[in-house]
């Protein structure tokens, strides 16, 4: 390789120490190393390229990748500060035959919530079967009743999903939470993609792996297919609160990659239950709007009246089937914490399936032998509270003093609903750039679901939040946490290598080589005579 | 005994500056069932606007619209000829220990729940248990009804359309809502499934046909003791041929008569009258 | 297209070209305090502070080093240069939709490279900065150039550049208009707007006050010139109205504004230019503010946030 040095360093320099047995969460399963030392099949190509390599090479393309993200305005805002969200230059490796597995029970999970937000949001079926208890529902702090009966047109509500998945200890991805409302991060996929690409080029000459950047193609497709029929060329716009936002990025990557408008609350406006667009040439009617807009700020008339971020009466046109909302209004009950408890049984009633992708074992406090469980065992668990994003408000009872349990205890009790408890699971680790040498730290993986109605499409990559502090392991942006590129393997014999390819447009040209042309110039008798005079 | 009766409720706004957007959703539609049958029914608006109606989580019908010219003065008017029947006697035969069973708790969750409107209070909790003791959960309804009629004074503007039914508890006075939300209070202390109803009251028990009354918005409560049954703890009286019910929901949020969000006005006044007419 | 990114576009035509011609202005004046033993720094600054619409500060003496860090560097101040820098990154941030990639990284860049930029110009003088600034712009410039589609939203960028060019070349006449007509800060006048070669080339030389002044006002052919900038503007609007059927006059605002301050500097006797110029000057000034008022009632419906009032009626 280019990138190997004769300065001494070198092999093994950078991994050295990797495995101390003394690093914090030792037993986690680590995705480069078996427990032996030996490198898994995965990274077997990358840490050969890795390995010998030399630090300040490293180095220079790590600073290399932050450059690039800083003038390419790739940042997310943190208390009105614009950071870039760090990307480590070591990608996450999945192969082929583990990404098979995941996408079917991506796939399997898309479709069960769908079918239980259409339940929900209809006749509650599920609740009258007594597969689930009706007050699961009912006190669910994102079940919208001004969404009761809105039924979009082709019957999608979830037109994106992110599923966040972990590897425990024996190396089974399990799914952490699903993320149904406004799921974030995809612009990350792509622009992690693009910029490794640029200043990592090597290690992709020795890796097939699948491309990631026609996610909005997919997604634009979703969001046409999901407009009324009447509408034959459907207006389709993203919804932003405003360039303030922590995704504001994503938001207007995402709509420069669809060619469509990125609009304000106060861009739109709605009349006679109908949504138009104010431009330099008047109103435009909207026929579906992909918003990145929480619900209780979505229409002033039904939630929030203080909202200004939303467009009043949207609820309503939507009902009147003049508009679609994407994801729909109220998706927020299938993602609640304590209905992800019940998600074997869901699949079960809906598909009649066994899921593919098992949960994290989870104690739900509202039931008073589960509560019991937890209350007694606080110290050895991850207790969270079913509202809540971002790592706020979760407590990790191995770490927490006894006053913190005991007021704990206190809140768990007054409000049992509220709360989840989770053995804490080690999440997987990869070896992650931190000072001169690469260290183990703990990732999770955000892929992202697409149904357009017909057709779920997983993004062959997501999101892998890599936890930076030594031993941590909340992966959140918010909390001190970066990125890395996720690498899904091309199977080695397959269709896909021709994913972004295809038989070309026309017919291939039989080239000629016509030389370019030049201007006229001076001869080189003309030029001696020049200088002799 | 049935009445054939007109309804015309009328909400006139006036504001002290041109209002320039304003969307609204009102519920005044009854609704038929087994006691009353809407003959006919209509909401109005001016300035005339292209309404919009959808039934909503409560079974209740919305109608929704909005106005963009500038306007002083709104008034929407809702109204019906509604068929009544005879005075509604309880439905029963649930035990205490039924009304405990995890299938009622479950099915009827929403209405055993506390809100904003009928949060949890000790002291009514208390006095909810003392009033049930010896009793059939039918005759707890009653006695929860009859003591809120006799502890409240009927007295308008005594409470706000914010009051729940602490606030009018501590106040001991207040109007029907008030009279509902309390009841509501004791009856989902006792275990007992309990909704609240809107809808109005013929004010005459005698009500000549063709007479025009001015009659009121009206506010009483159901409760489920192995069938849902109505009952008005204001007047302390079993729902008759003079009630005529639009909407049940768990408390007075759910049903609101008139909601709305409105910009570019200031200083609105108000003027709510309602009428009702015994055709037959 | 949407009536906020329209609004956008213009804002950001005008402030990289705000940022531009500032930093040309600058030049000219601090090359001027530096060159000139006889001129007083103090007064000379506060005369230019005013021109372009800045207040002086009260109670300090300014000197070359107070004038750069106030017109240049200040974020407090809404019309320095890295004001202007920081506003037009904002409002293309805002509409990175309707802007290229390639524009959006030009002035990203530009914006993170500031504090840099400003670190080594203190060190090595003013000049360095002035000139990133004008590199940068000309740079965007050629990049809209080179990546805009030619719809609304590439007119409403000309328009806003243009609009603003008239204002400061503008500004940059008043704020010699005191000179002798022999002064050599014509000459650093022409150098400022970019148009010594051409100008030398034009008149084959001759340096004369009342011919510089018509060059950058009324050459027919030269960018930079207020005439030229004014046709732009005014080509652009034409294009961008699109209700046919128009019959008598200019029924827009601007357009009308427009046509008629270009027509009073078309038409203009060459020996009536000097006579008043000043005052010409500022009744441009007038035209240009004006203009922005009417482009704005016409096109951008933009409207601010609404607040709501809640309607509820008591059973």
């Amino acid at each position: 390789m280019s990138t190997m040095t004769s300065n001494g360093r070198g092999d093994g320099e950078l991994f050295r120490g990797y495995l101390n047995p003394a690093r914090p969460h030792a037993g986690a399963y680590d995705e480069m190393f078996s427990a032996d030392a030996s490198v898994r099949s995965a990274y077997r190509s990358l840490h050969e390229v890795l390995a010998p390599s030399d630090v300040a090479d490293l180095s220079a393309r790590s600073d290399a990748l932050g450059r690039a993200f800083v003038d390419q305005g790739i940042t997310f805002s943190l208390s009105g500060q614009e950071r870039p969200f760090p990307l480590d230059l070591v990608p996450r490796v999945i192969t082929a035959s583990e990404w098979a597995k995941l996408e079917r029970g991506i796939v399997q999970r898309t479709r069960a919530l769908e079918a239980f937000l259409a339940d929900v949001y209809g006749d509650g079926q599920i609740v009258r079967d007594g597969v689930l208890p009706r007050r699961l529902i009912t006190s669910c702090e994102h079940f919208h009743r001004e969404a009761a009966g809105i039924v979009p047109p082709n019957g999608v509500r979830i037109h994106v999903a992110g599923i966040d998945l972990v590897r425990d200890e024996a190396g089974t991805f399990r799914v952490l939470e699903d993320n149904v409302r406004c799921p974030s991060g995809v612009s990350y996929v792509m622009e992690n993609r693009r910029t490794m690409a640029r200043v990592f080029p090597d290690l992709f000459a020795r890796h097939r792996v699948r491309a990631v950047g026609d996610y909005a193609v997919h997604l634009l497709r979703a969001l046409r297919n999901a407009a009324a029929p009447n509408a034959a060329d459907p207006n389709v716009v993203v919804l932003t609160p405003g360039v303030h936002n922590s995704a504001y990025f994503e938001h207007s990557l995402l709509a420069r990659q669809m060619g469509v408008e990125l609009v304000e609350g106060r861009d739109l406006f709605c009349r006679d239950h109908t949504i138009y667009l104010r431009t330099t040439e008047g109103e435009r009617q909207v026929d579906v709007i992909y918003r990145r807009i929480d619900d209780p700020y979505l229409d002033p008339v039904h939630f929030r009246p203080d909202s200004v971020l939303g467009v009043a009466g949207l609820a309503n046109a939507a009902r009147a089937g003049n508009v679609v909302i994407a994801n729909a209004v109220g998706t927020g009950v299938a993602d609640d914490k304590l209905v992800y408890t019940y998600m074997p049984e869901i699949v079960q009633y809906y598909l009649g399936e066994k899921p593919l992708l098992p949960n994290v074992d989870t104690f739900r406090c509202w039931l008073p032998d589960e509560r019991a469980h937890v209350l007694d065992r606080m110290s050895e668990l991850v207790v969270k509270p079913v509202e809540g994003s971002g790592g706020y408000g979760i407590v990790f009872g191995p770490e927490a003093s006894a006053k913190e349990l005991n007021a704990l205890r206190r809140k768990v009790r007054g409000n049992p609903r509220g709360w989840i408890a989770q053995p804490v699971v080690q999440l997987s680790t990869v070896p992650t750039k931190i000072g001169d040498k690469l260290c183990p730290r703990h990732v999770d993986l955000r892929p992202f679901a697409v149904n357009d109605g017909n057709f779920v499409f997983v993004l062959p990559g997501g999101l892998t939040r890599v936890a930076l502090p030594e031993g941590s392991l909340v992966v959140n942006s918010s909390q001190g946490g970066g990125s890395k590129d996720t690498w899904v393997l091309a199977p080695r014999s397959s269709t896909v290598e021709s994913e972004l390819s295809g038989p070309g447009l026309v017919q291939a040209v039989p080239l000629d080589g016509v030389a370019t042309e030049q201007g006229p110039e001076l001869t080189a008798s003309q030029q001696q005579q020049q200088q002799q005079q | 005994m049935s009445w054939r009766l007109r309804v015309t409720h009328t909400t006139e706004y006036r504001y002290a500056s041109p209002v320039t957007q304003s969307y609204n959703e009102v519920r005044l539609t009854p609704r038929s069932d087994r006691r009353q049958n809407v003959v006919v029914s209509r909401v109005e608006t001016h300035p005339a606007t292209r309404a919009y109606r959808y039934t909503d989580y409560w079974g209740t019908v919305v109608t929704s619209f909005d106005l963009h010219a500038p306007h002083t003065e709104l008034s929407v008017v809702g109204s019906s000829v509604v068929e009544t029947g005879g005075e509604v006697a309880p439905t029963g035969g649930a035990t205490w220990t039924d009304l405990r069973g995890e299938d009622v708790l479950d099915r009827y969750t929403e209405y055993l729940g506390w809100t904003d409107y009928v949060p949890r209070d000790r002291e009514l909790a208390a006095k909810a248990r003392e009033l049930r003791r010896g009793l059939t959960p039918v005759d707890a309804v009653h006695a929860a009804a009859s003591w809120v009629h006799s502890q409240m004074t009927y007295r308008q503007g005594s409470t706000g359309v914010h009051s729940s039914a602490a606030d009018a508890w501590q106040a001991k006075e207040g109007v029907c809502q008030d009279y509902a939300h309390l009841t509501l209070a004791l009856l989902r202390a006792m275990g007992i499934p309990a909704r609240y109803v809107s809808g109005y009251l013929h004010t005459r028990a005698d009500g000549a046909a063709k007479e025009t009354v001015q009659g009121e918005s009206h506010a009483w409560i159901e409760a489920w003791t192995g069938g849902w049954w109505a009952y008005d703890p204001t007047n302390a009286i079993p729902i008759g041929p003079r009630h005529v019910w639009v909407a049940v929901g768990r408390d007075y949020a759910d049903v609101v008569p008139f909601k709305g969000i409105y910009t570019g006005g200031a200083g609105a006044g108000l003027t709510v009258t309602v009428e009702l007419t015994r055709l037959a | 297209m949407l009536a906020r990114n329209a609004e956008s576009l213009y804002w950001i035509g005008r402030y990289v070209e705000r940022a531009d011609d500032t930093a040309r202005i600058l030049d000219v004046s601090v090359h001027q305090l530096l060159e000139d033993a006889t001129v007083n720094p103090d007064a000379e600054s506060r005369q230019l502070l005013s021109v372009l619409g800045i207040t002086p500060p009260d109670g300090t003496t300014l000197d070359v080093w107070s004038l750069t860090e106030l017109v240049a560097y200040s974020l407090g101040n809404a019309a320095s240069i890295c004001a202007s820098v920081t506003s037009a990154r904002e409002n293309t941030r805002g509409a990175r939709e309707v802007v290229s990639t390639e524009m959006w990284e030009c002035l990203n860049s530009m914006w993170n490279a500031v504090p840099e930029r400003q670190r080594y110009a203190r060190q090595v003088g003013p000049h360095a900065f002035f000139s990133f600034v004008e590199e940068r712009a000309a740079m965007f410039a050629g990049l809209a150039d080179s990546t805009m589609s030619r719809d609304d939203g590439w007119r409403f960028l000309v328009l806003g550049r243009s609009v603003e060019r008239v204002d400061m070349i503008v500004r940059l006449l008043l704020s010699r208009s005191g000179d002798k007509a022999s002064s050599p800060g014509w000459v650093t006048v022409l150098r400022s707007a970019g148009a010594h070669d051409t100008y030398l080339r034009t008149y084959r030389g001759a340096m004369d006050a009342s011919r510089v002044v018509q060059f950058l006002l009324l050459d027919r052919l030269f960018p930079r010139s207020v005439f030229h900038a004014l046709s732009q503007a005014e080509q652009c609007l034409e294009h961008l109205y699109h209700a046919p059927g128009r019959r008598v006059g200019a029924t827009a605002e601007a357009s009308r504004l427009l046509g008629k301050a270009r027509s009073d500097l078309e038409f203009l006797r060459i020996s009536e230019l000097m006579e008043n110029l000043p005052r010409r000057l500022k009744s441009l000034q007038a035209t240009v503010r004006d203009v922005g008022e009417a482009v704005s009632q016409q096109y951008f419906h933009s409207v601010p946030w609404v607040a709501w009032t809640n309607t509820e009626v008591g059973a």
